[in-house]
């Protein structure tokens, strides 16, 4: 898994390439985390390069949405590949998340 | 036909069953969303073991078997950790809004979406988990 941080139009983007499983989640988290923490922020999870997520992956999506609406930010799902769109919809999370 | 995988009770051993299941589907020529799948059920049975079924710094071994007849996957997850039996554990609301959906219960429940098949058996102070999937 890689993860790159960036600043975009008001918006910070965090692309997440390769698997985001058990092993790789915690690494994700304490990356995202910091930021999460930050008011009225536009985080978006860019997924074009996301080629698994696991339910830690699902894990972390979740409380990004929490933490960040609860500060009166957006939190927003970008480019998901039809296979994690897949467990998305499974999960129910479409209908919570915002997806582009 | 029919694969076997032994894995360690340590979490990095999930980079091994990633690797398994790439293999199995290319030689049962599976899609890529089930192969994706069945990754995701493997890997939320696997780490339940690694995580919980034995003491902290103990080392144990996992056996995993795949076995296909008559169109049927049939995974078989065995482990001597402490009894568990999954298939009793709740599944996550998936009906509530965000606010109110808890963080756990995932695991369990993809399971439940993603397989035909899911009995649990204590065997001779096993835990014997068995996960079916018909294949068309």
């Amino acid at each position: 898994m890689e993860v790159k941080i960036l600043e975009q139009n008001d918006e910070k983007v965090v692309v997440i390439e390769g698997r985001v499983d058990t092993v790789t989640a915690p690494e994700l988290e304490m990356k995202v985390s910091p930021i999460w923490a930050t008011p009225a922020i536009t985080l978006v999870f860019d997924c074009e390069k996301l080629e698994y997520l696991s339910s830690s992956g699902l894990r972390i999506i979740l409380s990004a949405h929490k933490q960040v609406t609860a500060k009166g930010g957006k939190f927003i799902l970008r480019n998901l590949t039809n296979e994690v769109r897949s467990v998305i919809d499974l999960t129910g999370f479409s209908r919570i998340l915002t997806i582009q | 036909m029919e694969k076997k995988l032994v894995l360690k009770n340590e979490i990095s051993e999930i980079s091994k069953l990633a690797a398994f299941i790439e293999e199995l589907g290319e030689e049962l020529d599976l899609t890529p969303d089930l192969v994706f799948n069945l990754n995701l059920v493997l890997e939320e049975a696997v780490s339940n073991v690694i995580l919980y079924a034995y003491p902290k710094g103990e080392q144990q071994e996992i056996s995993l078997s795949a076995n296909v007849s008559d169109n049927n996957l049939v995974f078989v997850l065995t482990d001597s950790g402490k009894e568990f039996d999954p298939t009793q554990a709740p599944d996550a609301d998936i009906t509530l809004s965000a606010e109110e959906r808890q963080i756990g219960g995932l695991g369990i429940f993809l399971i439940r979406q993603i397989m035909n098949q899911i009995e649990y058996q204590r065997i001779d102070g096993k835990n014997v988990l068995t996960l079916g999937k018909q294949l068309n």
